[in-house]
């Protein structure tokens, strides 16, 4: 598998030269197996840059493929939505599978935010690839162009969001970018999803210092992260959904202060090109 | 002593957010910046308008927390609305005087169809989009429906709200202060192709008579409105060949601009709301263009980059003019 980070920050994206070497786009992130099927992790404004490469493909043709997997509905997971261009291209196949969040459905939401005061497209309806809305239950799997996908639930502030395991080409990889876990610590369920990974993406949006302060915003503080990388035995761990305010140099300290106490070899996620999970192991 | 109001510049714009349709990060933007329509006017007694709350809002934000917590600055907030499109509110949620005791925002926004402003304002932090409802925030909220041609009066700016053309409607504003005036005029589209109603457009829809009479209309008191303003900011989110392909999406090019501003006694004129493809080499490249273009309409034209802080009155005009 190779996976390409297109956004890597949480809550609002970050413009400006501070934040110029880990990418100020919020939450998007691209897997493709070695037989070039897509699979696309959220829709936050990195994908407005990803649209423009798959329109220079098939998908400006109207002949692409992509499921989208959603974590949950927050804005900075959904932002890119009404910009992306290959929803308006006919003949593109595209599907959203996310969490069915609240009392409202995953179709009322996502209408809620296309609704016409905040968008000139007035709906989903008018999305001209005819984009299917599907939702996924806590711990079920889905097979999905080629890719196997488990999903489960962690708790996010005041809401659920999806942590997916990912497995094609013999590799695995998780996914778990919203989660803020209970006093007792990270949840079986996430170590699950986890267990053994090639590679392990995990919310790190606070230092350690920062969270003591910050306890009840739904993110994880750097030492969680690393919790989770070393209790379910993955191989790489790349922190994830930057605070809007670390700069690339907060960024590198926090690298560093990670990789001082990680038994599993850690990165920062940026944007830039795909790398090959292959390539990630054969690094370390 | 008295100081002559030639002395000092009236009033302050300073461009938290000069881009369009939604934040653009990256190499590209540094110069002109990546962040959505937001706009700060303060005049020299310190009243202070917010026009638009797009992402540059939140850095406008924590600065305006850091002197109200220090004293310098009163509590009291005005946020005054084009249109609520995601690109003109998404900083809304992380303006942090609204996590301040004591805080005071009133939010002045045009009300469209049948639902209330302070609705529509607080459905954007409806649990399934942000993790804390407007109403937990401990600020409290006014909310002021503006109608356009309706005058109205914030602290000490005088502001008339007009017709703009844009999907389920906008309005821009004439803002008048201490001797001079400013005009926000974005985000819209020329009155000329297409009238935007209140449905969605796959493509141009050839104007009825009716419509016709309508954008005629529009036009006309958006010429009134402008006519004698020192500074206009304006949509100029497109060039002429993309409005060409897309004059169904609500923005004009900066010749639209150029045709609007010419003759009616503005002093200057600012491209603004710049399209999120726009690379600070293209920006550059339009700068120049309509610097010139301007020039020999008798018109200064320059271009909003992110902190760019422009002077505003009788002052900025003498030294403009010499
Ligand atoms: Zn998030
Ligand atoms: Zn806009």
């Amino acid at each position: 598998m190779k996976v390409r980070f297109w956004g890597v920050r949480g809550s609002v994206a970050t413009p400006g030269p501070a934040y110029l070497r880990y990418g100020g786009n919020t939450t998007a992130v691209e897997v493709r197996t070695e037989t070039e099927n897509r699979l696309l992790i959220d829709l936050g404004t990195g994908v407005t840059q990803l649209a423009r490469e798959l329109m220079d493909g098939e998908f400006g043709r109207g002949e692409g493929v992509l499921p989208i997997l959603l974590t949950h509905t927050h804005l900075d997971h959904i932002q890119g939505l009404p910009f992306f261009t290959p929803f308006f291209v006919r003949g593109n196949q595209t599907r959203i599978i996310g969490p069915e969040p609240t009392e409202l459905s995953l179709t009322e939401t996502l209408q809620n935010h296309l609704n016409p005061h905040y968008s000139p497209l007035y709906g989903l309806e008018n999305l001209a690839a005819g984009v299917r809305v599907e939702t996924i239950e806590d711990g079920a799997s889905v097979e999905l162009s080629g890719f196997r996908v488990r999903a489960a639930a962690m708790p996010h502030g005041g809401m659920a969001s999806l942590g997916f395991r990912i497995e094609a080409d013999g590799e695995a990889l998780a996914f778990i970018g919203d989660v803020e876990y209970p006093d007792t610590g990270p949840l079986s369920t996430a170590l699950e999803l986890a267990h053994g990974v090639d590679l392990l993406i995990h919310d790190a949006m606070f230092t350690d210092e920062a969270y003591a302060l910050r306890r009840g915003w739904g993110h994880s503080p750097v030492s969680d992260a690393i919790a989770v990388a070393e209790s379910a035995g993955a191989k790489h761990l790349a922190l994830f959904h930057h605070n809007p305010d670390a700069t690339d140099d907060d960024v590198d300290a926090i690298v560093a202060w990670a990789a001082k106490r990680s038994r599993v070899p850690v990165f920062a996620a940026s944007e830039g090109p795909a790398f090959s999970l292959k390539a990630l192991s054969s690094k370390a | 002593m008295r100081r002559d109001p030639l002395d000092y510049y009236a009033v302050k714009v300073t461009f938290w957010g000069v881009r369009g349709s939604y934040p653009v990060p990256g190499p590209s933007t540094v110069k002109y910046g990546g962040h959505t329509s937001c706009v700060e006017v303060r005049t020299e007694s310190g009243a202070c308008l917010i026009i638009d709350a797009g992402t540059g809002l939140r850095a406008l934000g924590q600065e305006l927390a850091l002197q109200q917590q220090r004293g310098e600055k009163d509590s009291r907030y005005d946020l005054v609305l084009s249109h609520v499109h995601w690109d003109h509110i998404q900083g809304l949620p992380f303006f942090e005087p609204a996590y301040l005791e004591g805080t005071h925002i009133t939010i002045h926004g045009l009300r469209v169809a049948t639902e209330e402003l302070r609705h529509v304002i607080t459905g954007i932090t409806r649990r399934e989009f942000f993790p804390v409802r407007l109403e937990a925030v401990p600020a409290d909220f006014d909310f002021h429906e503006v109608t356009p041609q309706r005058p109205f009066c914030i602290q000490s700016f005088e502001i008339l709200p007009f017709a703009l053309n844009h999907p389920f409607g906008a309005v821009g504003y004439r803002v008048d202060a201490d001797g001079t005036s400013i005009a926000y005029v974005s985000d819209t589209a020329p009155f000329t192709d297409v009238l935007h109603k209140q449905h969605f457009l796959p493509g141009p829809e050839i104007p009825t008579p009716e419509d016709k009479r309508a954008l005629d209309e529009m036009q006309r008191s958006l010429i009134e409105a402008l006519t004698g303003v020192d500074t206009v900011i304006y949509d100029t989110h497109f060039l002429p060949e993309e409005y060409e392909r897309f004059p169904h999406f609500g923005h004009s090019s900066p010749d639209h601009a150029l045709d609007m501003c010419t003759g009616i006694g503005v002093r200057r004129l600012v491209l603004y709301h710049h399209a999120p493809s726009h690379t600070d080499d293209m920006m550059d490249d339009i700068a120049d263009h309509y610097a010139d273009r301007g020039k020999a309409l008798g018109l200064e034209v320059i271009t909003a980059r992110e902190r760019m802080e422009l002077d505003v009155g009788p002052n900025a005009a003498r030294e403009a003019s010499s």
